[in-house]
């Protein structure tokens, strides 16, 4: 028996050394080997190595209708430094998840670049979609260190192990994922998910994930420049005005306006918007995932509204 | 709370076994110890329902103490009367009510009832107390005892169904006394093959067919998947076996022998064999406590007598059935298997041998078909998957599918679990006991992931 036990503990100690010495998912919360960086193309664990980053300053928080906008164009046309933070099929705590995580890790932020698609316009809190790692983003070591014994840590262990042996590449640091949608046609899947109708006229502007992200934005330094952007999407999935539709996605927009009225460097920019370019469906993945040719349309409104707040001209 | 889960593995387990060392010494404090411990896993998660237990436990010991000072024969029926009827309740009001709606040709209300965990099972464990000490085998046992032998946390949820005279006597007994490392050794062997039985077994193939059983309640399988559906009664043979020997392994860490449950039934040549070796302490206990009776119970002329003996074989297994589940589903999955029990009686009775071979393919495919109605639900999701079986299955996929090959073959094949640890450790191997403490860090890795899935006898 002493064999079979001590095979047991002995095991399982070395394997949480190893884990402990490794930091699996470059969480920051361990690791003493000082190795740099994940490959890792599950964003949900990815993004926790890029958002401690110490090399940006400023970041692209929202779900996979953000992923196209490139940190390193914006980087370029602001002169500050992104790092790409979208995770993919996120809800709106889940990116706050990911928010706080960045804003823990940096004492000094320069501008935030947050893409709120639909779900932040529910009138209600909203649930959680999937199986978010919230232990890798949270504050406790203690509960993160609890996660680090299964199969994905383990092999998210050698991965990081096998970068510190210089046998594999770190991913991109900047977070971008040029090659997720390569260049194809038009699939008719994704429409956009427009939260149901508020039941009541008085409960249109009562909108749960705005007025927390208006009290973490509130309690940020007035220096951070802060974009909200609604992404576009392709025509038919827009709603139209002096539709129930239309006038939930009005008050939703004025709510998201106000989050960002009056403070300097920042503004409120909706992209969901009928024009010669959301009606060609060669800039759309699908309804709701945009190609590079209109993110860097977007990116260029983003950097002027960061130079210029509210006055910046949005060419779309 | 569940075997295949942290918070058992990591922290009760350990923790029982501290507590259970430290008043191994004294022989007053074993049994109370063991019985606040399984008052302890019973209530986490759920913890009203262990009222219910509680209550259980002490009506039915009054019951037993006041017939064993007044020998009227009443007490017993009426305590066996009200656990039924508890069972009754809690299992099977909406059936009743849906039925009695369908007969009354309007729709009676549902109740909104959740079905206590363990319920059946501890009914059972009731009744054959009681029965035998009616029947004058079973002498008056202390509170405390009577308590551990219904609460006892290794089998008290899902079995094995133990007769009171296999264990009251283990009860209390010194573990710690030279050479219980060798015991406490095979429990962890036990334990380990349990876990790996249902973790990478059974749900295995869970994950495969639960999603084919959803789109058969949903409408028809018409993309050849149907064949996967039928390894359902291996995906339910490894979860039920895996949570046996988990209970068995349990049961020895804490000095208590607990009977066997499953003797490789797919290696059965006949359906005769077949149940007995499958759910063996079920079948046991329907056996004795129904069967039995009702067969011994002069009910109809001497030359009537196969008749009654094939009516209670049937009613037996029907019963069975219900056992499983408050559904018609149920009831015609046991029907169907008292029904094939007739027809193996008669042909041992009248007919030439069969070859093994073609009895053990028959005996197969009984359970593999009878098993899609068991799982199904409903007679029209059962019918979905048997009209899917008209399309011949996609062989394109079966790369992804390996499990469904290779499970059936270790149920055909490998003799059961007892016979393997048995062979294994019939003298000592340190590689071996090395092998199965790397395999318990393998399991525990496994359910790092947090993707838990319950035993499926928990919701019988």
């Amino acid at each position: 028996m002493a064999a079979c036990v001590g095979t047991l503990a002995l095991g399982a100690l070395l394997l949480f050394a190893f884990m402990i010495l490794v930091d699996p998912y470059d969480s920051g919360k361990f690791g003493l080997l000082g190795i740099d960086g994940v490959d890792d193309r599950n964003t949900h664990t990815a993004v926790a190595s890029l958002a401690r980053d110490a090399s940006f300053d400023s970041a692209i928080i929202g779900n996979s209708t953000a992923l196209m906008l490139d940190p390193v164009d914006l980087s370029r046309a602001t002169g500050l430094r992104f790092v790409q933070l979208a995770v993919t099929g996120a809800s709106p705590p889940e990116e706050f998840a990911v928010l706080d995580f960045f804003l823990r890790h940096h004492p000094r932020v320069r501008a935030l670049v947050v893409v709120t698609d639909p779900s932040w316009c529910a009138h209600d809190s909203a649930a959680p979609w999937g199986a978010f790692p919230y232990w890798l983003y949270g504050k406790s070591s203690l509960i993160y260190a609890a996660r680090l014994f299964s199969w994905p840590a383990l092999e998210h262990a050698f991965q990081r192990l096998s970068i510190g042996l210089g046998l594999r590449k770190r991913m991109d640091p900047t977070g971008t994922f040029k090659d997720i949608w390569p260049p194809g046609e038009f699939h008719e899947i994704n429409k956009p998910k427009d939260p149901a109708p508020a039941a009541t006229t008085a409960g249109r502007d009562i909108f749960p994930e705005l007025t927390l992200l208006d009290e973490v934005i509130k309690k940020l330094p007035a220096d951070i420049a802060v974009v909200l952007t609604v992404p576009p999407t392709l025509y038919p999935m827009i709603p139209q005005p002096g539709t129930v539709a239309g006038a939930e996605s009005e008050a939703c927009n004025a709510a998201l306006r106000q989050i960002v009225a009056g403070r300097p460097h920042s503004n409120f920019i909706d992209y969901r918007i009928d024009n010669a370019m959301t009606r060609d469906r060669a800039n759309f993945v699908d309804f709701i995932h945009y190609r590079p040719s209109l993110a860097a349309r977007m990116a260029e409104g983003i950097a002027a509204s960061i130079a210029l707040g509210n006055a910046a001209k949005i060419d779309f | 709370m569940l075997f295949n889960d942290y918070p058992f593995l990591l922290v009760f387990l350990p923790a029982a076994i501290l507590v259970y060392r430290l008043v191994d010494p004294y022989p007053q404090l074993r049994i109370l110890a063991l019985v606040l411990l399984s008052f302890a896993f019973y209530a986490y998660g759920n913890p009203p329902f262990i009222l219910l237990l509680l209550f259980s436990i002490l009506i039915n010991w009054l019951a037993a103490l006041a017939y064993a000072r007044t020998k009227m024969a009443a007490i017993i029926t009426a305590a066996i009367v009200a656990d039924l009827a508890v069972l009754a309740i809690f299992k099977y009001s909406n059936f009743l009510a849906y039925n009695l709606g369908l007969a009354l040709g309007r729709s009676l209300p549902q109740f909104d009832i959740v079905l206590p965990l363990g319920i059946s099972f501890f009914t059972f464990h009731h009744i054959m107390y009681l029965v035998d000490l009616r029947r004058g085998k079973a002498p008056l046992y202390p509170l405390p005892r009577y308590a551990l032998y219904i609460s006892f946390f290794p089998q008290a949820i899902a079995g094995p169904l133990v007769r009171w005279s296999e264990v009251m006597e283990q009860f209390g007994r010194k573990v710690y006394s030279p050479g219980w490392q060798r015991e406490f050794y095979v429990g962890l062997a036990f334990i380990a093959t349990g876990l790996f039985e249902k973790i990478f077994l059974g749900d295995r193939l869970a994950r495969i067919i639960d999603p084919i059983y959803a789109q058969a309640a949903a409408g028809p399988v018409t993309n050849g998947d149907a064949w996967q559906a039928l390894s359902f009664s291996f995906q339910i043979l490894y979860d039920f076996a895996g949570y046996s020997d988990i209970a068995i392994g349990l049961g020895l860490l804490f000095g208590i022998t607990l009977p066997f449950n499953f003797n490789a039934p797919f290696r059965s040549t006949d359906i005769q064999e077949f149940w007995q070796r499958w759910h063996i302490t079920l079948m046991t206990f329907l056996r004795e406590y129904l069967f039995f009776p009702l067969v011994n119970k002069r009910m109809v002329p001497r030359r009537w007598l196969p008749v009654q003996y094939f009516g209670a074989l049937l009613f037996t297994m029907a019963l069975c059935g219900l056992w499983h589940g408050a559904s018609w589903t149920f009831v015609l999955w046991g029907t169907l298997h008292g029904i094939a029990l007739v027809i193996c009686s008669l042909w041992r009775r009248y007919c030439p041998r069969l070859p093994s071979l073609l009895g053990w393919a028959l005996t197969v495919v009984l359970a593999l078909l009878t098993g899609v109605i068991f799982r199904a639900g409903t007679l029209d999701a059962a019918f979905n998957i048997f009209q899917g079986l008209a399309v011949p299955p996609n062989l394109e996929q079966w790369r992804h599918l390996w499990p469904l090959a290779v499970i059936p073959l270790m149920a055909f094949l490998l003799p059961a679990s007892q016979d393997v640890i048995a062979l294994l450790m019939r003298r000592p191997r340190p590689w071996l006991a090395a092998l199965i403490g790397f395999g318990l860090l393998a399991i525990l890795v496994s359910l790092g992931e947090g993707d838990v899935s319950g035993f499926a006898y928990f919701k019988f």
